[in-house]
Order: C-alpha cells, then sequence, then structure tokens
C-alpha cells in the first residue's frame, strides 16, 4: 500500500490512497485467507490446535470455514490415503478460483513414514500444491509461518489469475 | 484454470427420488464434526434416521502390516500414530505387549515415569474431548479454554521428550530419559490447574447448562449388555453401569499401588459419559500427585538389564567393548523374541487397547494385531444412532470419542 | 543370475541369521486342576482339542467347524460376555492354512482366554455375529485383509479397503508397498489410465534427494524463477550403493592371510 505523511484529516484535503488493482485485490485475497478445514489425521490436531487459544489463527484473518465453496486454500493436513483421495480432487475441484493448497506434514508431502500400499505418496500426485510444509506433525507455529508464506506468494502474483499459470503450476 | 479429470459431478449427498419417501444423506467423509475421517450413510424418515451406515477406512495406512517389515523397536514410533491424541498410551501399550513377551520388567523409576505420562496424556485426551464434544454440541468457549489448558499439558510433554504430538516417550524395556528438572513442580502446579478448571471452567459452563443437558441427556443410550456385546470398552461401558477399568481389574505397572476411584454412571446415555470424562481428569490428577513422592524414592536406572534384547546405556555402549558389540547388532539385526504369542491389554483414554503379538523368533513381527477401541466404537453407531433425530448425530459420533488414526490402522 | 526371492512370504527377514540360532518358546503350562480355567475346560468338554496357558491366559485350541458352538458355550454357561478382538494369521506359506483367533473377555472373574482355530485357504468360518455384535467389524475386517469368507455374516463387504480394490493386503503374498493395481489405482480413478505417464510412478526410494527440483521447492536464502535450470552444468548421478567386499578366508590364496602367517 502507499503510504503517506499527510495527515488529511487535519488539513482537510481529500483521503487519497494511490495503489495498483493487482496490489489492492492481493491485499484482499492474502488477508482474509479462508482455510477448507481438511484435517485429515494427526496433523489435523495441531491445525486445531492452530486455531485455538494460544495460536489464535483469527488475528490474520484466517478463519477455517467447512465449506470448499466458501474457502481459499485447502490445508490438508495429514495421512491421505488411497482410498480417500477421490475426495480430496474432488473437494479441490468444488473450490472456486482462486484457491491455493498447502501440503502440512510429511505424509502429505511424500506419504512420509507410511511407505505402504494404502497411502498416497505424496498429494501433489493428485492436487497442484503452493507450499510444502515439513514436520511429522508440523507445529502451529509451522502451519502460521506456511500461511504468511503464503501470504507472500499471493502478493507476488497477478490479480489476473490466468496470468499465474505458470507460476501456479497446475500440474495436471 | 481447471484442468478436467474423471470425477465428474454427482449428487449422492441428497436422494429424493426414493418410492419409500426416505431421504439418503451422506455425512463425511471430511466433516467437522466427524472426528477425522468418518463417512456415514445415513438414511431419513423425515427427521429421524432409519438407517445408518457407517464407512470406514478413509485413513487406512497399513500400520499392521508395517509391523510385519519392520524390527520390533522400528515400529515404536509408528504407534504414536495409532491414537494421536494420547500417544504415550499407544507406544506404552505396544512396549509393554513386547515386554511381556521377552519376559522383562522396566525398572521402577520408568515406571513412574511410564504412569506419569499415561496419566498426562489422559488428560490430554479427555480434555480433547471436552473441548471437540462441546464444539459439536455448539458450545464454542469451551473449546477455546479445554484447549488453553491441553497446550500446559503438551508443555509438559514436549519438556520431556520434545514433541507436543507424537511422543515416542516409552521404549520397550523402559524410557530413554529422565524427567527435566523442575518437572515435577511444573506438573503439580498443572495438577491444581486442572482441578480447578474441571470444577469451575468447565463444569460450570457444561454440568448444569439447560442446553447441555437438553442435547445430552438420553441420547445415545446403550444398555450394559449391548455394550458388551458390541464390544464396548473404557468410559463407553463405565457409562453404561458395568464397572470395569482394566488398570483396576487387571492392574499393570504401578496401579495396583496407587490409590484412585472408577467413575462410573447407570445413566447409559451420553451425558452419563461426559461426567465420567470429568470425574476421570480428577482422578488422573489424584494419581500424578501420588507419583511425584514416589519418584523421589526410585533408583536412577532407566532401563530395564537385559542384554540380549535391550541396548546398554549410552554411556556403557561408549566406553565398554560388550555393550558396543550388543548395541550393533540390535542395532542392525534387531531383537528377536521367543516364539509365542501374547495378548496385552491396557487402559488408554478411549477403552481397552491391546496388542496381538505373534513372533516366530524372528526380528520381524509375524503378525501383530492392534485392538483399537474406537474401531469397535465406530462399529456402535450402526446401532446407536438408528432411531435418533438426525440432530442428535453428531452428539453421539462426539461421545463414542473415536479417533481414526485408531479406527482405520 | 536374479537372486531368487520366495515369492510365498515377501515380508522383511532378518539379513543374518546364526546358523546355530534356535529361538526360544515362550513358557506354556497346564490348565491348573482347580480354577475358573479348569471349569471352562470341563464345561467345553470335547470341544476343546487343546488347552494351556500362556502368558496368564488360557489358549483353546478348537475345530473349526465348532467355532459357533465353542463360542455359544463360553459365551452362555461360562461367562465370556464380550469379544475384544479377534483376528487371522497367515500360516499359507508354511501350512496352506490360516488360523483365526478370538480373544474374549469374561469381566466378572476378569480373566482372558484366546480360541484358536485352523482353515484352509478357500474355506469359510461361521459367522459369530448373532453373539457378538463387535464380530460384525471384525469379520469384514477379516475379510476385507486375507479373503477369509465368512459364512451368515450380515453385510460382509470390504471395510478398510474400497471396495473396488484388488488384493488382500495383510497376506504374506502382498508386499508393503503394494502391487501394480495398488500403485496406481488414485491416478486410474480420478484421471485416468492415459495420464499415467503425466504423473509418473510412485516415489518409493526413501533416500531420494532432488537438489535441482525447483518447480516444487524454493531456495531457501535466495530465490530461483520457477522451473529454472540450476544445476550449473552438473550431469545428473545416480545414487551409487556401496557394495560390501567380501573376503573368502577358506582360500589359502588370501593375500591379507599370507602375509600375516
Amino acid at each position: 500500500m502507499a503510504q503517506h505523511k499527510v495527515n488529511y484529516a487535519s488539513s482537510a484535503g481529500l483521503p487519497i490512497v494511490l495503489t495498483s488493482a493487482d496490489k489492492l485485490v492481493n491485499w484482499g485475497r492474502s488477508n482474509s485467507l479462508w482455510p477448507l478445514t481438511y484435517g485429515l489425521a494427526c496433523c489435523a490436531i495441531e491445525m486445531m490446535a492452530s486455531g485455538a487459544s494460544r495460536y489464535d489463527f483469527d488475528r490474520m484473518g484466517t478463519i477455517f470455514r467447512a465449506s470448499p465453496r466458501q474457502a481459499d486454500v485447502m490445508i490438508l493436513a495429514g495421512t491421505l490415503s488411497k482410498k480417500h483421495s477421490e475426495f480430496a480432487r474432488r473437494l479441490y475441484d468444488q473450490m472456486t478460483e482462486p484457491k491455493w493448497v498447502i501440503s502440512m506434514g510429511s505424509c502429505a508431502n511424500t506419504g512420509g513414514m507410511f511407505n505402504t500400499y494404502a497411502t498416497v505418496q505424496g498429494v501433489d500426485r493428485i492436487i497442484p500444491v503452493d507450499i510444502y510444509l515439513p514436520g511429522c506433525a508440523p507445529r502451529p507455529e509451522t502451519l502460521q509461518y506456511a500461511l504468511m508464506m503464503l501470504q507472500k506468494k499471493i502478493r507476488r502474483e497477478s490479480a489476473n489469475m490466468n496470468k499465474n499459470t505458470k507460476q501456479n503450476l497446475r500440474l495436471v | 484454470m481447471q484442468q478436467p479429470n474423471k470425477l465428474t459431478p454427482f449428487f449422492e449427498n441428497l436422494n429424493f427420488e426414493r418410492d419409500d419417501n426416505t431421504m439418503v444423506i451422506n455425512f463425511g467423509p471430511q466433516h467437522p464434526s466427524a472426528h477425522g475421517q468418518l463417512r456415514l450413510v445415513l438414511e431419513l424418515d423425515g427427521e429421524q434416521v432409519v438407517k445408518a451406515y457407517p464407512d470406514i477406512g478413509y485413513l487406512h495406512r497399513g500400520i499392521e502390516k508395517m509391523a510385519e517389515n519392520m524390527t520390533y523397536n522400528e515400529f515404536l514410533p509408528t504407534t504414536d500414530r495409532l491414537d494421536y491424541i494420547a500417544s504415550t498410551s499407544n507406544n506404552y501399550a505396544y512396549a509393554l505387549a513386547v515386554e511381556k513377551l521377552i519376559g522383562i520388567e522396566a525398572p521402577r523409576r520408568a515406571q513412574v515415569i511410564r504412569t506419569m505420562l499415561l496419566e498426562l496424556n489422559r488428560i490430554i485426551s479427555h480434555l480433547f474431548f471436552v473441548a471437540t464434544h462441546a464444539l459439536d454440541v455448539g458450545a464454542m468457549s469451551v473449546f477455546l479454554y479445554a484447549f488453553r489448558e491441553r497446550e500446559f499439558a503438551m508443555d509438559l510433554m514436549e519438556d520431556y521428550c520434545g514433541a507436543r504430538l507424537t511422543h515416542s516417550a516409552v521404549r520397550i524395556g523402559g524410557v530413554p530419559l529422565d524427567l527435566p528438572t523442575g518437572w515435577l513442580e511444573a506438573a503439580a502446579t498443572f495438577c491444581n490447574k486442572i482441578d480447578h478448571e474441571v470444577v469451575h471452567t468447565y463444569g460450570a459452563l457444561l454440568n448444569e447448562n439447560r442446553i447441555w443437558k437438553m442435547r445430552l441427556e438420553d441420547v445415545g443410550v446403550i444398555s450394559a449388555e449391548d455394550a458388551l456385546s458390541w464390544g464396548c470398552t473404557g468410559p463407553m461401558l463405565r457409562g453404561s453401569g458395568v464397572n470395569w477399568d482394566i488398570r483396576k481389574e487387571e492392574p499393570y505397572e504401578l496401579y495396583p499401588e496407587l490409590d484412585f476411584d472408577i467413575p462410573t454412571s447407570d445413566r447409559c446415555d451420553s451425558y452419563g459419559r461426559f461426567m465420567i470424562y470429568m470425574e476421570e481428569m480428577k482422578q488422573s490428577t489424584r494419581i500424578i500427585r501420588q507419583l511425584i513422592p514416589m519418584y523421589k524414592k526410585t533408583e536412577p536406572q532407566l532401563m530395564a538389564h537385559a542384554p540380549q534384547y535391550i541396548s546398554a546405556p549410552k554411556e556403557e555402549i561408549m566406553t565398554q567393548n560388550y555393550a558396543l558389540m550388543q548395541h550393533f547388532v540390535l542395532v542392525t539385526q534387531g531383537m528377536r523374541p521367543p516364539k509365542g504369542e501374547v495378548y496385552v491389554p491396557t487402559e488408554s483414554p478411549k477403552g481397552e487397547l491391546g496388542f496381538y503379538i505373534k513372533s516366530e523368533g524372528e526380528p520381524y513381527a509375524y503378525r501383530l494385531k492392534c485392538r483399537a477401541p474406537s474401531f469397535f466404537h465406530t462399529g456402535l453407531l450402526q446401532e446407536l444412532l438408528v432411531g435418533t433425530y438426525i440432530a442428535d448425530v453428531v452428539t453421539i459420533i462426539g461421545t463414542t470419542n473415536i479417533v481414526f488414526g485408531e479406527v482405520d490402522r | 543370475m536374479r537372486k531368487y526371492v520366495p515369492k510365498d512370504n515377501v515380508q522383511g527377514k532378518s539379513y543374518y541369521t546364526d546358523r546355530f540360532w534356535v529361538a526360544p518358546r515362550v513358557p506354556r503350562t497346564e490348565v491348573e486342576a482347580e480354577g475358573h480355567f479348569a471349569q471352562v475346560l470341563t464345561t467345553l468338554a470335547k470341544l476343546a482339542k487343546e488347552a494351556y496357558v500362556e502368558l496368564g491366559q488360557m489358549v483353546i485350541h478348537i475345530d473349526a467347524s465348532q467355532n459357533f458352538e465353542v463360542m455359544k458355550t463360553l459365551k452362555e454357561a461360562c461367562g465370556y460376555t464380550q469379544c475384544s478382538e479377534q483376528s487371522a494369521v497367515d500360516y499359507l506359506a508354511k501350512d496352506g492354512e490360516f488360523e483365526l483367533f478370538y480373544q474374549l473377555l469374561n469381566i466378572t472373574e476378569a480373566k482372558r482366554v484366546r480360541v484358536i482355530c485352523r482353515i484352509k485357504q478357500n474355506e469359510a468360518i461361521e459367522s459369530i455375529e448373532p453373539l457378538y455384535k463387535s464380530a460384525n467389524f471384525a469379520e469384514r475386517e477379516i475379510f476385507d485383509m486375507f479373503g477369509i469368507k465368512v459364512n451368515n455374516h450380515p453385510f460382509l463387504k470390504r471395510i478398510l479397503m474400497p471396495d473396488d480394490w484388488e488384493g488382500h493386503p495383510l497376506l504374506k503374498t502382498y508386499p508393503m508397498i503394494g502391487d501394480e493395481f495398488a500403485s496406481w489405482y488414485e491416478v486410474d480413478k480420478i484421471f485416468g489410465k492415459e495420464y499415467r505417464d503425466v504423473i509418473g510412478p510412485e516415489n518409493r526410494d526413501q533416500a531420494r534427494i532432488e537438489r535441482y527440483d525447483t518447480k516444487r521447492f524454493s531456495r531457501v536464502g535466495y530465490e530461483v524463477p520457477f522451473d529454472a535450470d540450476i544445476s550449473a552444468g552438473e550431469t545428473k548421478t545416480d545414487i551409487e550403493y556401496s557394495e560390501t567386499v567380501l573376503v573368502d578366508y577358506t582360500k589359502n590364496s588370501g593375500k591379507q592371510l599370507d602375509e600375516r602367517r
């Protein structure tokens, strides 16, 4: 945002803020990221903890939504099993553009310690991921840091999402 | 831009075109009050549930298969991810099963620490239950208060083992670390805090709350006979008037020496179970308080002495040749328990958590079966939900206190 | 020549076992003449083929065709009101059989009994669901994990794996990382078989490091453009594992041995 040293209120001038459309839109997008409550396993507990008293996600404008239609960012917290993968993609499809994905925890990133028949070896096989969050389980601070990194990323993007195809990497 | 895929939009959630005038509702597998990845297909007649079909397996990770491909010590951190709200109780149940198989006992100080951690985990889990159950039913503030105290308990766990959620704080044959300085005092302060909060915050907000009572009383009624038949354990069984707690009836660890009560309720409904959870938290603090003076009287040994199965302490490994050789063999090949099978039940916060281990004398378990309480509590849903109103469905799911890491394994 | 790998058991195996290693056995004791367990045995009479006490719990071997009868007796005459757990163990490689066990609990006596029976590969077992409702889920899990059919079960369907899954995961012949079907399951289901090439095979190598991947990973400390080549001309090298050099000390020509002599 443009910064002004003139105090318009006292000098009775017009309150004018100069900025570009991109910045204005991205300011709005990045400061009210509403994640989808997509708790899958252990990381979901840490996700809840980061929304609860001590870590308090609300101060970042982050309010968990239960419906994909109202959400901007999907935090995939936990192990994605093969049985569930179809539903993960379905929910991702139901989210409205623009949308971002945070893959939380080792299991979501790469399958983690579950190198078994039933686990998807990294959610990026089915959903394009913006931020990978290491840890098993990542602490709430890590999730908050990831969200701030995502805000940074959004501010860098163009407001016109069609221009961002390469940046966003829609893999499949 | 959205890339196309094979998944076509479908409307399985609602199915109106049925001749018998019932409606089929799909609940989950991703629902905020499903406590994880429970999918319920409910058949409704008006607002009443006619048929409920719980569909599980959305968090199946093949943990039992992993046990067959890992040595006994390698597998221990995996048990954290079973009931991830109270990890230490899983570590402990597994370690106890292996210890029974190889016939060793942890030294006294390790037992004191283990029992303390188990009870601390019980408090963490019960706080989580109260928080989420209240949230499901609609009491948002209790969630925030309970999570506030839960964070203090997590701090204690973190001070001990370094992890908030996945502790791995118990090893086969003992515990890896001694308590850090000041931990006991912090635990005592925490106990006072919990005792106060249970009565004056959660108790004051919920116990006699008119809405809370209306939502919970006579909801999810299950008779003692049914509870036994469905394999219910823990608070689910005690809530139906059966006085059965493995800590008292088949005592393990230090429980025979400790003085505590088993709260039961013959109300058979959700409210009775809720009161049991609240009372159990107080009993857990009572146990921790008794353990604090016991700790001070123990010898500093932390791991059992059994060179065939358990590595010597680090100091000996670094200084003594034979200890180093044993350690090398145990790390590269793994311990080989004797042939045989064992089933060890323990009282986890959710109920009876047991590990069945079939050993063929190899360093890999031939078969490991985790008897998870939540698995059977989920099975119960198909009977418990029938006849209730749809508004009570989340209350009943909440009261069973299921955790999906454990249900699907 | 390729190394021979037995196909009937692909689970973890010890890479080295001493030639003279004989695994000990957990002590089994006879059932005492007096007491609760003896009473159970007399009630069961001929139904029990073999019984002993192992680590404080009585183990009863029975005939698989009589499992319902045995359970009924145990529940109604001996007070075993809860079936804590039931599952199977795969002994197909060794004996061509499955071992099924039922873990029962008597809460008035605080005693536990394990009932064990064996069935052949394609045999079915009778459901005990009418007696213990907990068997409803447990038997479905047995069917899902081992493919053991259960007669008279109200709703025998896969429980943990999806309905269209192939194979039964806890069989010893099923590898831990899954088979061909398992590895492409989610791709086939969501995108279709033709996308297999686009997405590529699963990475099951837990030691793989992608140093120059700028598509998925950003660099800490300095930023690089998306999909930029930052390898600076370094060619891709496969991971090489060191090989253990084995010296055959039994031959007399060993140079080291000669020197020592």
